[in-house]
């Protein structure tokens, strides 16, 4: 367990020792890490690239909102990626696929609702479509499903409730049904899994918990027993991991602390060591951030690694809001701001 | 990316001179299919396509799709259910080929749960004949997964679907012995003691066990666990929820006796602290007595130590310190 910390040698290099790095080795590589996103669309000639094209919508959202926290949201152009997120409009099934030609899916389409809502371009939309799709997608039992072929997810529920809330159409949705699914995903440890039995896992735990507080019904989460288990997540090295005896990875970050903010428990961990452990995790001469110090970067982690230092008051970052994993100034500008709880924001970076 | 080491400048540079081919390869595939898709071609040929195309990237959940539905607007139609029980048994063996390299995608797990769905019925009139040998053979594919990585959560998931919808129900104690055999590999294997927590409680609800003898003998395989390994967090999860609201006092009692004897033993151990902290603030609450003012002054004096044996946890433990420090002063 102690084996996974990395200590930067000053030059970028960094050696697995089995030390925590107790001291903030170093700071957030800001103009790197623009830079990195900024290059993810010229790099058609790394295979990787192309094989992500499923999840291209996603990779947009994620890019899009770590530039925003680092306050250059108009590193990308905007009009570009709007025209981008349309060609991925599916006039069959009446929503977003992850790219053009692609089918269309929950996931992506509510990452195409998030990036017009960011570019504040949601007048592009066939709202009414939308949403019919959206609902199409809920069963019987309460959960949605991520298309017609009906693989359903706890995920699914969140993308759900998150797209109706920021269309302004979460009135409607069957509440009560929506939020009985999750509470029968519920765990004796006080977390959530992904569907009716499963093991609890930080990355769900955030849905269920961020649907519920959208929802309002932030009353069927049992705090005082889920909030030991997020706290119990960080390790020595102040990573977080997203089960018990598992390892650390930059995106628990955002998953676990997310919900930490949410249910207002975020000084449960010791923030300079989970400051320490994302930095430690970034690529100091391509920018972004890996799941671990010494990965490979890639988007995803880079957005959930920044996600997770503006709740803990990074300093010069803008505030992010963890229910909808948005800029706070968005939410709170469309009146969608939850109770929820930040550390507050430090002057420099001086623990 | 999970897990992949960090490659020099140089090696990128090296990476992406090898991958060109590969890459144009994939572009006229993928479009070649996508085309295909656009045109409603559900043909064999297309059905060969979208597994070239899969074999490359399982990944790409539209050709899943479109490979679907090719089987169920195409090669099902016109087809005996022999030959339908023929494609879907090529489907999944080759949905566990990809598994075996990709373990963790969603789609690939998904596609076969929905081959099992639509196995039909036969061969003749033993309607329910291969639905019955694909759910069994199901079970030890899965198994196969869980032997490869026994925290693989879509396995686990994967696992509970099998159980639930097999044609000839496996008894759901058979699932103890299961995760006993998990866990006795490895006591850190949070997923086996979930799902134990599961069946357990199926098992009670359903009133096919005694819920206090077989909660006796958990309470025995724990404590076995935490004598060997007593900074595992899985096991003092389990005994959590064995010990539950704490409406047994007796049994209360006990279980902080044996935790105590353990931190005698263990003296730094702050799964013990933590653990006593919580069944004592349970008997505070529970169950008021004149003996309230030493179970405060053990809480206190535990969590002082736990706010410096794990400080980065100081916070929860300060709150906690504030909360019992008011139920002695407001009885």
């Amino acid at each position: 367990m102690a084996a996974d910390t990395g200590v930067e040698d000053g030059a970028g290099n960094y050696e697995v020792t089995g030390i925590p790095p107790l001291i903030m080795s170093t700071h957030l590589l800001v103009p790197l890490h623009v830079k990195y996103i900024q290059g993810l669309g010229e790099s058609k000639d790394d295979l990787a690239y192309h094989l992500t094209a499923h999840l291209r919508l996603n990779a947009i959202y994620w890019g899009l909102t770590a530039l925003s926290i680092v306050n250059h949201q108009d590193a990308l152009d905007r009009d570009e990626m709007i025209e981008f997120v349309m060609s991925c409009w599916d006039e069959e099934a009446g929503a977003f696929g992850a790219h053009p030609n692609h089918d269309a899916h929950i996931l992506a389409t509510l990452s195409a609702i998030q990036i017009l809502v960011m570019q504040d371009a949601l007048d592009r939309l066939d709202v009414p479509k939308v949403v019919k799709f959206i609902l199409s997608l809920q069963q019987p039992s309460g959960v949605f499903a991520g298309d017609s072929f009906g693989e359903i997810d706890t995920r699914f529920s969140y993308c759900a409730v998150s797209a109706l809330s920021l269309l302004g159409r979460l009135h409607e949705l069957d509440i009560e049904k929506t939020t009985n699914y999750i509470i029968q995903c519920r765990n004796f440890d006080g977390g959530f899994g992904s569907c009716v039995g499963a093991e609890s896992h930080a990355g769900q735990v955030w849905v269920c918990v961020a649907a519920l507080a959208i929802m309002d019904r932030l009353d069927v989460v049992d705090v005082p027993t889920l909030a030991w288990w997020l706290a119990e997540r960080q390790l020595p090295s102040g990573g977080l991991n997203g089960r018990p005896e598992k390892l650390p990875d930059v995106c628990y970050s955002h998953w676990a602390l997310s919900s930490l903010a949410i249910l207002k428990k975020l000084s449960w961990i010791d923030a300079d060591r989970t400051i320490s452990f994302i930095l430690s995790a970034q690529d100091s001469e391509g920018g972004g951030i890996a799941d671990r110090a010494g990965d490979m970067v890639d988007v995803f982690h880079t957005v959930f690694g920044i996600a997770g230092l503006s709740l803990l008051g990074y300093p010069d970052l803008l505030d992010l809001d963890p229910v909808y994993c948005m800029p706070a100034a968005t939410i709170e500008k469309m009146g969608l701001r939850k109770d929820w709880q930040a550390l507050e924001r430090r002057t420099t970076s001086e623990s | 990316m999970h897990g992949v080491k960090r490659q020099t400048q140089q090696a990128i540079v090296d990476r992406k001179q090898r991958e060109k081919s590969k890459i144009e390869g994939l572009l006229k595939l993928t479009d070649a299919v996508l085309d295909r898709k656009k045109g409603k071609d559900w043909s064999a040929e297309a059905f060969d396509a979208t597994t070239q195309l899969l074999t490359v990237n399982p990944e790409f959940y539209t050709i899943w799709n479109y490979r679907r539905n090719i089987l169920l607007n195409g090669l099902f139609r016109e087809s005996t259910p022999e030959d339908i029980n023929e494609l879907l048994s090529g489907e999944l063996a080759l949905t566990m080929k990809f598994l075996q390299s990709h373990p963790k995608v969603y789609w690939i797990w998904n596609h076969r749960q929905w081959c099992l769905q639509n196995v039909p019925q036969g061969p003749g009139s033993d309607l329910d004949g291969w639905r019955k040998k694909y759910w069994a053979f199901e079970l030890q594919a899965v198994e196969k997964m869980l032997n490869a990585d026994a925290r693989n959560f879509h396995a686990w998931n994967y696992r509970r679907y099998v159980l639930a919808n097999m044609s000839v129900p496996r008894p759901e104690s058979s699932e103890l012995t299961y995760t006993m055999k998990k866990i006795e590999s490895n006591f850190s294997n949070f997923s086996a003691w979930h799902q134990r927590s599961k069946v357990y409680t199926s098992l009670w609800h359903q009133g096919k066990l005694d819920p206090i003898k077989s909660k006796e003998k958990e309470f025995e395989l724990v404590r076995n666990a935490m004598y060997t390994d007593p900074d595992d967090q899985s096991i003092w999860m389990y005994h959590r929820w064995l010990v539950g609201l704490g409406h047994d006092k007796e049994l209360l009692e006990r279980e902080i006796g044996v935790i105590q004897e353990l931190l005698e033993e263990q003296p730094d151990s702050k799964w013990c602290m933590e653990s006593l902290v919580h069944y004592k603030r349970l008997i505070l609450t529970n169950y008021p007595s004149d003996r309230d003012k030493d179970l405060v002054a053990d809480c206190v004096r535990l969590l002082d130590q736990l706010k410096d044996i794990d400080s980065a946890r100081r916070h929860r433990y300060e709150e906690i310190h504030r909360a019992v420090v008011n139920i002695s002063t407001h009885p």
